[in-house]
């Protein structure tokens, strides 16, 4: 029986299981992966729900204006839905999900049009410094560990270590000081133009910059530490003695023994890219959803914080699978 | 180079940058700062790039809803108009209603109509428009603060252009509520239309999209000339952002941006730097209706206790003037007259003794970081106090948990008030008996008369003699200790002319702007 991978023997009269093929085992771990990680999501958002609860003050509060009486908040209060209990709010939230529904935000606008042109613009933020990060540490990595122990090596690592320790906000004022109001080859501030997005490409470098510098310190680390772990495997060492050329010992025995801690470095980074684009987006006036964020928390607006929560969520869980798909892939069922 | 270490601080918010710049030699730019250059003739054409503060998630479309984004106000104003607007003198100015007479109860006020007002689609605006958007505004929750003493069924329409609105009590100054948020909308416009609803304003809405926004000169506006051909407004969430955006050409007006990047843009000859005086009061307020600072004669201690000239110094950074304890500081009724309280020190300690005050305790002063320069002024003041012999601590508190435990509760806290044009707006909003917002709960039967009296008195040269009576009892023994006025700040680009200098929402009357290239 071709494929059958088991050594057990199939009882008398009972049905002969069929044998798994690899692409319906991927699609169920996958989908298993997906489950766990859905659940996840949905706890985090009843977190949300609860931990604004427990913040002082309300939404009604908060988008009051000064002189409204006890009677006019208390109108607010319910025109925003505040005086039903909390978990019928989030039940009523999460039902709208799966629609797309993703509620009202406390000053009347659906959370979804607030997101429609941040979120997108956030993943290209986001999208573009992840690659940069990716690009860069990945070649930096493997420059560094061609001659281990070499200047080279050591001058990478350590400026590699030097700026994994900066905040983003350090690099980008220092991006804006000299790229913008110093030698003025880049715009300060990003703009928007008629359809929500930057005005112009240019306006991308910094924000990018400053959000991918210190996590190529960071997966430069990474990667140089994963080659030089590989380093020591058996099967390099053959490689090495057979002869086979640098190159070609890195890109087809080292590059690939490492890629699983590689694709778990970078799949953190993504977190980390999605929390610096807030401070970031901030001092680059960047259109992103870092600065809903940051307002909606002061607002109380549960909505719009669980919107950001979900839709950020829903992309972080994606880049996770797919760093698991990676591993699973790259390991070969080894782990 | 040569950077002071308040500069070098301000370097690690980002605006520092323009600082560094200044300093290494910039200024190769030939214009001269001058704001006003009366002689030059407007030039029609351009396109204004006006940066405003404001948070994504806080964006409404609602002329009418609660508008915490400055860049919404002013996208808003510019498309829709308001009955009345500010102005200097006096502080009420005509804008869609073009004049208002008052019965001689001062109960009932007739507004009407500017001849040739329309909206952007062309059709005539109506009494019924002006009701049925007045009516709508007052049926906001925040409706009953906006529109005080005005109820819904007390708005009605007098013939084609007249609107008639009648107070549940005598109010000489019911125009100026008109001037904010009073916002017209055809009448019937449902909620759901409302982002593209048409408005009667100088400009037209052409574009919206996550806060931004550009604005189209309406040809037909009945209100005067308007030159720019267009307005674009910006949004950003940060005041340094918007200061490098200015500084990097990137737009021609930074509103409302603060003292710090005016003290950055100071060094650079091609930056405007435009004040508006009296734009924020940043009172400290003690509790006289109960509590340590009961004593009218503590308070007066304290009121003595403060350097003014510093704390304007140093929390202001300059960019203000020094008050003295009366709010509405910006009203042409202002008592100018009353003798300006400068510091002493030993009629303080004096005061102090006389009232028994224990000076063995620490006195908590509550503020928050709600705008720039209002917990810095909570320090200075306990720093500054203390040579008196008051030992003030100063407790910080999150946004929502002030405005929720301590604002009108508290003994001793810092407020901050926006409209500062007007005595009676602070009178009968904060210090009359019975107002909603007594902050310090203060109750004078002397002041009540005296407010009750302004309010019934129609001919204005009598009402100011009665405003300066109630200024003096407020001066003597409110709650108030005002140290000084914030000024409000714009910067703007070499070209920019004609901006308006009214403190407060008066920052957004841009119909007048043009542009001198």
């Amino acid at each position: 029986m071709a494929g059958s991978l088991t050594r057990d023997e199939p009882a008398e009269g009972t049905v002969v299981p069929r044998p798994v093929p690899a692409v319906i085992r991927t699609v169920w771990y996958a989908a298993g992966v997906l489950a766990r990680r859905i659940l996840l999501l949905a706890g985090l958002l009843a977190a949300v729900f609860a931990a604004v609860e427990l913040l002082p003050g309300d939404a009604a509060d908060a988008t009051s204006e000064r002189g409204e009486s006890a009677a006019d908040l208390a109108r607010r209060r319910h025109l925003l839905g505040l005086d039903r209990p909390v978990a019928e709010r989030f039940w009523d939230w999460m039902t709208g999900l799966p629609t797309g529904d993703l509620g009202t935000s406390a000053r009347g606008e659906p959370v979804a049009d607030l997101l429609a042109h941040p979120f997108p613009n956030t993943l290209l933020l986001g999208g573009l410094a992840l690659l940069l990060t990716l690009v860069a540490s990945v070649a930096l990595g493997c420059w560094a560990a061609a001659k281990p122990g070499s200047p080279l090596d050591r001058a990478v690592s350590a400026s590699a270590t030097g700026i994994l320790a900066l905040p983003e906000f350090v690099v980008a004022v220092a991006l804006v000081l000299v790229f913008a109001l110093w030698a003025d080859w880049l715009p300060a501030v990003t703009l928007t133009d008629a359809d929500g997005s930057p005005a112009s490409w240019r306006m991308l470098v910094l924000p990018v910059l400053a959000l991918a510098v210190p996590q190529i310190g960071w997966n430069t680390r990474i990667v140089r530490a994963a080659l030089a772990d590989e380093a020591t495997a058996a099967h390099i060492e053959t490689a090495v003695l057979d002869g086979l050329p640098r190159r070609r010992i890195l890109t087809h025995h080292l590059l690939p023994g490492a890629l699983p801690t590689i694709a778990a470095g970078i799949a953190t980074s993504t977190g980390m890219l999605l929390g610096g684009a807030v401070v970031v987006e901030t001092i680059f006036n960047y259109p992103g959803i870092g600065s809903v964020l940051a307002g909606a928390v002061a607002d109380r607006d549960s909505p719009v914080i669980a919107g950001v929560v979900a839709v950020t969520g829903a992309v972080i869980t994606g880049v996770l699978l797919l760093a698991d798909l990676v591993r699973a892939w790259a390991s070969g069922g080894r782990t | 180079m040569n950077l002071n270490r308040r500069q070098v601080l301000w370097a690690g918010g980002g605006i520092g940058a323009a600082v560094l710049l200044a300093a290494c030699g910039g200024g190769d730019e030939t214009s001269a700062k001058s704001p006003a250059r009366a002689n030059e003739k407007p030039r029609p054409g351009g396109t204004l790039r006006v940066g405003a503060l404001g948070r994504a998630s806080a964006i409404t479309r609602d002329p009418h809803g609660t508008q915490a984004n400055e860049s919404d106000y002013l996208i808003i104003s510019l498309v829709y108009d308001t009955l009345t607007v500010p102005g200097t003198k006096p502080n009420t100015v005509p804008r869609l209603a073009a004049n208002w007479q008052a019965s001689d109860d001062l109960k009932t006020w007739r507004f009407t109509l500017a001849k040739g007002a329309k909206f952007h689609d062309g059709t005539p605006v109506t009494a019924e428009d002006v009701v049925w958007s007045l009516k709508r505004l007052r049926n906001t929750p925040a409706g009953a603060s906006r529109l005080p003493g005005i109820k819904a069924e007390n708005i009605r329409a007098e013939g084609d252009d007249a609107v008639v609105l009648v107070s549940d009590y005598a109010n000489a100054e019911l125009p100026l509520l008109t001037r904010l948020t009073t916002f017209v909308l055809k009448k019937d416009t449902a909620d759901k239309d409302l982002a593209k609803a048409p408005g009667t304003g100088p400009f037209k809405l052409d574009w919206f999209r996550s806060g931004n926004a550009r604005l189209v000169r309406n040809d037909d506006w009945y209100g005067g000339d308007v030159y720019l051909d267009a307005i674009e407004v910006k949004i950003f969430e940060s005041p340094q952002a918007m200061g490098n955006a200015l500084l990097a050409g990137q737009i021609d007006v930074a509103s409302n941006v603060g003292a710090v990047a005016a003290r950055t843009a100071e060094k650079r000859d091609d930056i405007q730097i435009v004040r508006r005086p009296n734009d924020m009061a940043m009172p400290i307020v003690m509790r006289t209706a109960d509590g340590p600072f009961a004593d009218a004669k503590v308070r007066e201690a304290l009121r003595l206790a403060v350097d003014r000239e510093a704390m304007v110094k140093q929390v202001l950074s300059g960019y203000g003037t020094v008050a003295n304890d009366i709010l509405g500081t910006g009203d042409p009724a202002y008592a100018k007259d009353l003798p300006q309280r400068g510091r002493d020190l030993a009629k303080a300690k004096q005061l102090l003794k006389e009232a028994g005050f224990d000076t063995s305790k620490t006195y908590k002063l509550l503020t928050t970081e709600d705008i720039a320069g209002l917990a810095e002024s909570a320090t200075l003041f306990a720093t500054q106090v203390r040579e008196a012999g008051v030992k003030v601590e100063v407790v910080k508190q999150e946004s929502a948990t002030f405005w929720d435990k301590t604002w009108l509760k508290g003994d001793l806290y810092t407020t901050y008030w926006g409209t500062n044009d007007s005595v009676v707006f602070f009178a009968s909003k904060t210090m009359v008996s019975d107002s909603g917002q007594n902050e310090a709960g203060w109750k004078n039967k002397e002041f009540d008369a005296a407010y009750r009296k302004a309010m019934a008195t129609k001919d204005p040269a009598a009402r100011t003699e009665v405003l300066h009576e109630l200024q003096r009892i407020e001066y003597d023994e409110s709650g108030y200790l005002l140290w000084g006025m914030a000024d409000g700040i714009d910067l703007a680009g070499a070209a920019v002319r004609n901006l308006p200098t009214l403190p407060g929402y008066g920052r957004v009357q841009l119909e007048q702007a043009w542009l001198a290239r």
